[in-house]
């Protein structure tokens, strides 16, 4: 049975994935057994840096695809969604799961990480972040489990959960809110450190905003990427539906952005080209006008691709946003500086290919991509789309 | 107890960093091996760090005393805000403003989050980042002393008086007696009397503050009334999109009842192409 017919990359692709875990899982050792300074470069004046800026403000983010898809799907009932909302909510779980995990390595003193549960901190957006993920976490576990559950043919808690779906939904939306925006708050506490550029009182609507556009830009690229490896037929009606959400939404930020910038009188520091207002300009063009671009031509319906690449542009216009704000253009001290350390990066990167090989696993598993096969596969036994991968 | 504060008049300071090993030693903190000339001229260390709660810093400047080139110091340390922006941002509450000044913390309850350090306009709290058991490290005001009825061991041993310790409000009039009876002794500003919201400690010095480098362009706004005013309103917006979002399910669905999973709805049931 054990006969490998996946192509060559397929099968170095699969090892690569497994190789980056172990070597995160590796380093996570050293740094429990030595010290946060042996693996990474946060210090005394940048105690974040890339952990921070990518794997909590970055991956939250891009989890959203979770609350909007559900949102979009079940509670707006908009047909051109509905067809998605199972793989948006298992990329949303992996995202927070690998969130989680990664969490522990980065916090200091993780083993006390319980006592955010035994403390009442309402002035702290770090509280209520954390509060927010935990419940929004276990919702999303909740939201996902009658896939599960049906597969192992329990079917009483699947009627259980059922009956009460959207309340499930609706409280994930209201959680998702909260905590998304909160991590705007979370900088907006920093006002002599995070840049003018990026400092605003409006930071926790645009960090919800961005949130909520990131749902169908991580929508476009999974389901071009899923369906091209699953050798799937790709839902035209679904990439336009999720096209035409993120123009409107793209659209939206683009102009609150730009406006917010041009309020607070800092339109200046953007012409400025200095430092600062490069990496603007790149978030600016790369993450927000350049999908936007793509978005408006005439025939972007038709072209997969396309929308695939807005999609990816704006999930890096998002990575850029937080990264900036967070790390790139914090300063501090004149005599202190942080570059992320090689293994900082490589938990995360452990942390998202853990994330690709369980999702590979889980899509194979349960029906999450049920598009029929494409035409010229037909001949194919149909064990082979799902397992290309694998 | 009253709010009680301190004042740092750099322009007594001699440098002698007694404040400095007082720290030390009634905070029982290690020694370190650093350079001699680890900062400008003799500073050592450079910064604050686990070991160090306050350090005098060394600064050259043209116009020093009396307009003579001179070396002026100042001093690093917790400046216990009337309005921590740490302690608000502590999601354990592990940091709190006490009522008569300090800013204390209880490192056992640290998730080591280092929100604090961040948040912290100053960049006061330090954090071992070396250890495998690691923690949060800052100024107590020597709390302890204070609940005493003594003073903090910087100010008890300081030899020329540039420490002084009691009242908030009996430092501020202090540090207004002493810029008003000797205009040309200091500049006129004492900062920490409205930086972020006001501070436990106040400086004095004879030239600008951002010449020592210290924080400059501190709004007079604590940070936190930025931020605890917008969490205040978590409830209601938790409820408001809840209410939104049920209201919305309801009218989609044109029913009362819109609890339960519509299974017509779901695209995905009758047709199990991809799982296996």
């Amino acid at each position: 049975m054990a006969v490998d017919e996946r192509p060559g990359w397929a099968r170095a692709l699969w090892l690569l994935l497994w190789g980056l875990v172990v070597a995160a899982v590796i380093t996570t050792i050293v740094r429990f057994a030595t010290g946060i300074a042996t693996i990474a470069n946060v210090n005394q004046a940048y105690p974040w840096g890339w952990w921070v800026g990518f794997d909590m403000l970055t991956r939250i983010a891009l989890g959203g695809v979770g609350f909007t898809m559900a949102a979009a799907g079940e509670i707006f009932d908009i047909k051109g969604f509905r067809p998605i909302v199972r793989a948006a909510l298992l990329v949303g779980l992996l995202w927070y799961l690998t969130y989680a995990a990664v969490l522990m390595v980065e916090l200091g003193r993780p083993w006390m990480i319980w006592q955010v549960f035994f403390s009442w901190a309402p002035t702290s957006a770090m509280y209520e972040v954390a509060l927010c993920a935990v419940a929004y976490t276990t919702v999303l576990l909740l939201e996902f489990s009658p896939l599960v559950l049906t597969k192992l043919g329990w079917t009483t808690p699947v009627r259980r959960i059922n009956a009460v779906y959207m309340f499930i939904v609706i409280t994930g939306v209201a959680l998702s809110s909260l905590h998304q925006s909160s991590l705007g708050t979370l900088l907006l506490l920093l006002p002599t450190k995070v840049d003018p550029l990026w400092h605003s009182e409006l930071l926790p609507v645009f960090f919800l905003l961005s949130a909520i556009m990131a749902g169908p830009a991580v929508m476009l690229v999974e389901h071009t990427l899923a369906t091209h490896f699953l050798k799937l037929q790709p839902r035209m009606d679904v990439l336009r539906a999720l096209g035409r959400g993120l123009t409107v939404l793209v659209a939206v930020y683009l102009a609150l952005r730009l406006g917010d910038v041009l309020y607070r009188g800092v339109g200046n520091l953007a012409l400025s080209f200095g430092f600062e207002a490069r990496w603007f300009w790149l978030e600016i063009v790369v993450g927000l006008v350049a999908p936007l671009a793509l978005l408006l031509t005439p025939d972007i319906d038709q072209r997969k691709g396309r929308l695939g690449m807005a999609g990816a542009l704006v999930v890096i216009g998002v990575l850029l946003n937080r990264l900036n704000a967070a790390v790139v253009t914090m300063k501090v001290h004149s005599w202190e500086s942080y570059r992320p350390a090689i293994t900082e990066v490589l938990i995360s990167v452990g942390a998202l290919a853990g994330m690709v090989i369980a999702y590979v696993y889980l899509v194979r598993w349960l029906p999450i991509h049920t598009e029929p096969p494409l035409a010229e596969e037909a001949s194919i036994p149909a064990v082979a789309p799902a397992r290309a991968l694998s | 107890m009253a709010l009680k504060a301190m004042i740092q008049d750099n322009t007594r300071c001699i440098g002698c960093r007694a404040c400095m090993v007082a720290c030390k030693a009634w905070n029982d903190l290690p020694g370190d091996t650093g350079s001699f000339f680890a900062g400008p001229g003799y500073q050592n260390p450079r910064d604050l760090d686990p070991h160090n709660y306050t350090v005098i810093t060394f600064t050259y400047t043209d116009e020093g005393t009396k307009g003579r080139p001179d070396w002026v110091f100042g001093r690093l340390m917790c400046m216990h805000c009337l309005e921590p922006a740490c302690a608000s941002a502590c999601p354990t509450t592990a940091l709190r403003k006490t009522p008569d000044g300090p800013v204390v913390f209880d490192s056992w309850r640290c998730i080591g989050c280092r929100y604090c350090m961040q948040a912290c306009p100053f960049v006061v709290p330090k954090f071992d980042y070396d250890r495998v058991v690691p923690a949060i490290h800052k100024c107590t005001f020597c709390a302890d002393r204070i609940q005493a009825g003594r003073d903090p061991a910087c100010a008890q041993v300081c030899p020329t008086g540039a420490i002084t310790f009691g009242d908030r409000e009996d430092m501020v009039q202090e540090a207004r007696n002493r810029i008003a009876t000797s205009p040309g002794t200091y500049v006129p500003h004492i900062y920490g009397l409205n930086e972020v919201g006001g501070t436990s400690v106040l400086h004095l010095s004879s030239v600008p503050f951002e010449r020592l480098g210290y924080a400059a362009n501190l709004p007079d706004k604590a940070p936190p009334t930025l931020t605890v005013k917008l969490l205040h309103f978590t409830p209601k917006i938790f409820t408001t999109v809840w209410v939104t979002m049920a209201v919305i399910a309801m009218v989609v669905r044109r029913r009362f009842r819109f609890w339960a999973h519509d299974e017509h709805s779901d695209e995905h049931s009758g047709d199990e192409h991809g799982s296996r």
